[in-house]
């Protein structure tokens, strides 16, 4: 199976990797045997289930009523979720824009899939709905925690025990982060101008990053 | 004791108290500087010595004295009749000594009255995310900071946090407001 279809895409290898990439999981494989004779209306409506269960939701609730209301025996029912989600989680681990719909289509072809469903697959994969989805895995992704809240105060020292005229500027900064860890510091001006011209350098760092079209990664 | 021994003595006796007093060096003790510096002199003589330095050297840097200041303080000083005074040898000393430490006192003094951590330091990377597990690889540039926060002599405390454009630049709006706050106070003062 895997080489019959490395054969057939390798016309637009250079240009299209295909999203199976030559290792189909099995449980992609043998899908077209139980869409075969499948309602079109309950393919549409585990597929909605399935994509949320892509998204991180939890659809246990969900998938019973399906599955309880359906004429499908169990195994069926769950060898066609489990197929469902393993080709959506490939499809979407490549970035639009290096898999071409097309491609993606003539993939499914390959796996005997009919193309009413194809379409429907596309439409998921390409659909409106993909930048909810990206945004939905980089929020998933291992990542630090980003600041939330960051709030300031610039303070004068007039006079303290130790010192009669201390007539001192002083920032007190308070960061919220996104994981509920909030810290209070205070930076004094000399580091106060340390730490803006650092930030202001990253800016610039990332912007000319994006700049740079040789570091666009495009496969 | 030779002139150029006595001012050697002197220059490490405030060299000593200042590493006490202000650097936080507890190493140091009295009975250290007298057996290291002084040897010769009997106990009495070094405490009063070393009482007397410690609290001219207190007076000037709780003051944070300029040049003027402390000409006009320490001629004050050695005009004092009796004991109460310095010679116009310890006064040198000291003039000479407060020159040389005068801005690192006064920030030692200033972190006393700090009691919320400090930054430290910043470190940081850009990166361009090409790859992961999820997918998505839209290899936008995502900065990762990490800050350095501590208090007074104490281990530090790492913070780290993640970036991306949008958010980098809100800070650095942030920081012009503050600069803007800092630039009114300082021009006003």
């Amino acid at each position: 199976m895997s080489s019959t279809h490395i054969k057939t895409t390798g016309s637009t290898m250079a240009d299209n990797v295909g999203f199976l990439a030559g290792r189909i999981p099995a449980e992609i494989e043998v899908m077209y045997k139980d869409l075969k004779d499948l309602d079109k209306e309950l393919f549409r409506k585990i597929l909605k289930v399935v994509v949320n269960a892509v998204e991180g939701k939890d659809c246990s609730g969900a998938m019973v009523e399906i599955a309880q209301s359906s004429p499908l025996s169990d195994e069926k029912f769950s060898r066609i979720v489990s197929g469902m989600y393993a080709l959506l989680k490939e499809a979407l681990r490549l970035p639009s824009s290096s898999l071409k719909q097309e491609g993606f289509k003539e993939e499914l072809r390959e796996l005997r899939i009919s193309e009413e469903f194809i379409a429907d697959f596309a439409s998921v994969v390409f659909g409106n709905r993909r930048s909810a989805l990206d945004a939905v895995f980089t929020q998933q992704g291992p990542r630090l925690p980003s600041l939330e809240e960051f709030r300031w105060r610039v303070d004068v020292a007039i006079s303290t025990s130790s010192l009669a005229r201390a007539l001192q500027p002083s920032v007190l900064m308070q960061f919220k982060l996104s994981d509920g860890y909030s810290c209070r510091f205070e930076v004094p001006v000399s580091k106060f101008h340390e730490l803006r011209y650092n930030v202001a350098l990253i800016l610039k760092e990332m912007n000319d990053l994006e700049k740079r079209s040789i570091l666009k990664i495009q496969d | 004791m030779a002139e150029a021994d006595s001012v050697k003595a002197l220059s490490g006796l405030l060299n000593g108290i200042a590493q006490k007093a202000y650097y936080g060096n507890s190493d140091i003790t009295e009975d250290l500087l007298k057996s290291e510096i002084y040897p010769d002199m009997s106990q009495e003589e070094f405490h009063a010595l070393h009482e007397k330095m410690r609290g001219v050297l207190k007076s000037i840097a709780t003051a944070d004295m300029d040049q003027t200041q402390l000409e006009a303080f320490l001629t004050a000083q050695t005009c004092k009749q009796g004991g109460g005074g310095v010679s116009s040898e310890q006064a040198a000393a000291l003039g000479r000594f407060w020159k040389a430490h005068r801005m690192r006192i006064r920030e030692s003094l200033l972190a006393q009255s700090r009691w919320e951590p400090g930054l430290r330091s910043v470190n940081w990377r850009v990166d361009l995310q090409t790859a992961s597990s999820r997918g998505s690889t839209s290899s936008t540039p995502v900065a990762l900071v990490e800050l350095e926060l501590g208090r007074n002599r104490q281990d530090s405390e790492f913070v780290c946090l993640e970036f991306d454009e949008l958010k980098v630049n809100q800070v650095l709006k942030k920081m012009a407001e503050i600069q803007e706050s800092i630039d009114s106070i300082v021009h006003h003062s």
